[in-house]
């Protein structure tokens, strides 16, 4: 078929429309954003290559294209969706990409066709139903956007200065701080969709304390001067994000700790900075991805997925631990791949054969699968203990 | 008064009537003035002179008002078999003439076209106040002028020749055989004479365009018509007859057999005919308005505007000085090519027969 432009754009927008629908079900029924936000940039990269590239270079466009150009947008969009940080799950993401690509070579190969006589020789407009589609889309947008915006929780910004805590949050707020703001004394986060953004929290026993609560964002916070955790999160979901932990050399204090969260969706610890403490990023029944993460000094374990954990260990940079680098424990599985392991030592106060200064280690039945990663002087490499194993991609 | 008039029931003709049908009227609403109540009458008898087996045309090569389902979906539904649906996807695929006639007919009855054939010649439509009068059999609003071609084009130099028959009459081949002209009917004459044992001569002045369909694909759609129909009345007349130059589609199944006998030396290129047994005038159609006697009375009678041998249309086939919106009178087929370039193909029927189904439908008295 030979489109004109503003035919590829309303058969483009057409094609949409199922989709879009599906993405607000979707989106309603998992309450998430991502179905929206995947057909958004599915659509946006529609139009930006109809009238970028396939309108330049597409004078004629048989039938047989669709399935390269599809598998073009494909990837295109799974690029943005993924360095824009859309959550979207993979698998469902690639489902849904899949079923709006049938529906649109179907809308445009058979039902537009039948529905409209001159479909094709009007190179794919829609005539007054394309100039309806065309309006009804920023409006579409529009009104998704303003939904969006109504939905999300209230802002809250705390002035430069010294505010006493503990701040206890029991309703869906965004907490954002400005360089100089400070919290003395933790915040307690009671509630769902809770983001904590450019705050430096001091003291207190837990910087940080999540307890049952979905969709909890930490962001660019930084915790000091705590005698337990810096980030406890217990019974949520959570994704915490360049974060730095100041966890210094106190007997009990750990970085990140998320535990008994394996019936919530998966957290993520990514870009984060860990200093001291006795483990930088532990996780106990839980579904977590630590990525990106650097984990420095730490006396006990600098990275451990435990208790039945499962998750992703993965390009992070741990330096100079004692006893043991990344853990892998008690019936977990992991996959630790292309990290950095440097200068993990012995622990001397130790007569635990297992803290002899292992890069990685898998303890008690725990199945560890460790690709790619660069193992640099440490005291020994790979460790397993008490019928904890090791596989390979 | 209030029904609409198709002059011609070749395949123009009944495009537009099975568009008209779709479109809601009712047999009784649409009079088809041809002597032939054969929509086929026409075009088979020339197919099977060329012993042509396939359609240049592709899926959407047929009568049906809407584009899909083709006949590539259709032989799929009908036999089981996918291959008809894969080549269609990478437009390889061209239906038989078998199945062509077949769908014709089958739609022929379900459309009620018999009921809606007046068996005559019209000589003559002119324009009167609210409509049009056909020949003697009452006044139409809404009238297409569906005539086809104008006749076979022979040579003038090989007219009276005793040894010259013209592609689309039928006939049989000598030993030797000149074949003259370079187009799709030509291409096909030199297989069949090959494939008759026959040495063949091909004559031609220029080398033919190889392309899958007569224009180049973006002329089927408003892509390639907006400019067109933008473009000034000199340039419209010498695109057009550049783009009506001979062509024939590109491929093995015309190269191979040609290449092979060329190396038996069966099979060569001349700029003349030279005493060969048989001329076969693979020449086509007369070209130009003024070869259509009825064409040529209405633009005598009215005087309508033209260009070279162009009558000149609206971009939906009506001609402007007749057709408002109470009115209308369009052109289909050859004769609307200044409105699409490829009218004479069933896509261009289409594009025709559509617009006037919008025009009869938007008429506030029908």
């Amino acid at each position: 078929m030979s489109y004109t432009l503003r035919g590829r754009l309303e058969s483009r927008l057409a094609a949409s429309v199922l989709p879009f629908l599906a993405a607000c079900i979707l989106a309603l029924a998992l309450s998430a954003w991502w179905p929206l936000e995947l057909a958004g940039a599915m659509v946006a990269i529609g139009i930006a290559l109809d009238v970028l590239v396939y309108h330049r270079l597409l004078q004629f466009q048989p039938a047989w294209l669709s399935v390269p150009l599809g598998v073009a947008e494909l990837a295109l969009t799974m690029a943005v969706v993924r360095l824009a940080g859309v959550e979207a799950p993979l698998e469902p993401a690639l489902w849904f990409f899949a079923c709006s690509w049938v529906v649109a070579l179907l809308l445009g190969q058979a039902g537009l066709p039948a529905l409209r006589l001159s479909y094709a020789e009007d190179g794919g407009e829609l005539g007054r139903g394309g100039a309806a589609l065309s309006l009804a889309a920023p409006v579409a947008l529009v009104g998704v956007v303003a939904v969006a915006l109504a939905g999300q929780p209230p802002t809250l910004r705390l002035a430069a200065g010294v505010h006493e805590g503990p701040l206890v949050i029991d309703h869906p707020l965004t907490l954002v701080g400005r360089p100089g703001t400070v919290v003395r004394g933790g915040i307690v986060v009671r509630a769902d969709d809770v983001t904590l953004r450019d705050l430096h929290v001091v003291g207190g026993e837990d910087g940080i304390d999540v307890d049952e609560a979905d969709g909890v964002v930490i962001d660019r916070v930084t915790v000091s001067g705590v005698t337990l955790d810096a980030i406890r999160i217990r019974r949520s979901s959570a994704t915490v994000r360049d974060c730095t932990i100041l966890a210094g050399s106190a007997p009990h204090v750990q970085g990140i700790d998320i535990s008994f969260s394996a019936h919530r969706t998966m957290s993520l610890v990514d870009g984060c900075t860990v200093l001291g403490g006795q483990e930088g990023i532990v996780t106990h029944s839980a579904e977590v991805v630590v990525r990106d993460n650097r984990v420095v000094g730490t006396s006990l374990r600098a990275i451990t997925m435990t208790e039945m954990s499962m998750g992703a260990i993965e390009d992070n940079e741990v330096r100079s631990a004692r006893g043991v680098g990344i853990y892998c424990g008690d019936y977990s599985h992991c996959e630790i791949e292309d990290n950095h392991v440097i200068g993990t030592t012995p622990d001397r106060d130790s007569d635990d054969p297992s803290r002899g200064g292992y890069a990685i280690q898998s303890h008690f039945h725990a199945v560890a699968t460790v690709d790619g990663n660069r193992l640099e002087d440490n005291a020994r490499e790979l460790g397993g203990f008490a019928g904890g194993s090791f596989g390979e991609h | 008064m209030s029904r609409c008039a198709i002059v011609g029931g070749g395949l123009g003709g009944f495009v537009a009537y099975a568009t008209l049908r779709h479109g809601g009227l009712e047999p009784g609403e649409i009079a088809v003035f041809d002597p032939d109540p054969d929509p086929l009458g026409a075009w088979l008898p020339r197919a099977a002179a060329i012993r042509q087996r396939r359609m240049r045309s592709e899926s959407d090569g047929h009568c049906h008002p809407r584009s899909f389902p083709g006949l590539a979906p259709r032989e799929t539904y009908r036999t089981g078999n996918l291959a008809p649906l894969v080549a269609t996807i990478c437009n390889r695929y061209r239906p038989t003439v078998g199945d062509f006639v077949r769908h014709v007919e089958e739609l022929r009855d379900r459309t009620g076209w018999d009921e809606s054939v007046v068996p005559c010649r019209v000589g003559a439509v002119r324009a009167e106040r609210g409509g049009f009068a056909v020949d003697g059999h009452g006044t139409f609003r809404h009238v297409l002028v569906a005539t086809g071609h104008p006749g076979l084009a022979v040579p003038e130099e090989l007219r009276g020749d005793p040894r010259a028959v013209h592609a689309y009459e039928q006939h049989g081949y000598a030993s030797r055989v000149a074949v003259v002209g370079a187009g799709m009917a030509a291409a096909t004459e030199w297989l069949n004479a090959l494939a008759a044992g026959a040495e063949v001569v091909s004559v031609r002045r220029r080398e033919p365009a190889r392309r899958p369909l007569n224009l180049p694909r973006p002329l089927f759609s408003k892509r390639g018509l907006a400019a067109f129909h933008r473009s000034p009345a000199a340039d419209r007349v010498e695109l057009l007859t550049t783009l009506l130059e001979p062509s024939y589609p590109p491929g093995q199944v015309w190269d191979a057999p040609l290449a092979a006998a060329a190396g038996e030396g069966r099979f060569r290129v001349a700029a003349s005919v030279d005493g060969e047994e048989q001329i076969v005038c693979a020449t086509g159609f007369r070209r130009g308005f003024h070869h259509d006697p009825l064409l040529r009375r209405l633009v005598e009678e009215h005087g309508l505007e033209t260009e070279g041998r162009w009558l000149v249309l609206a971009p939906d086939g009506a001609v402007p000085a007749l057709a408002d919106a109470e009115r209308t009178l369009a052109v289909a087929g050859v004769a609307a090519q200044w409105a699409y370039p490829a009218a004479d193909t069933l896509v261009g029927m289409k594009y025709v027969a559509r617009r006037f189904l919008h025009r009869v439908r938007s008429c506030p008295t029908r």
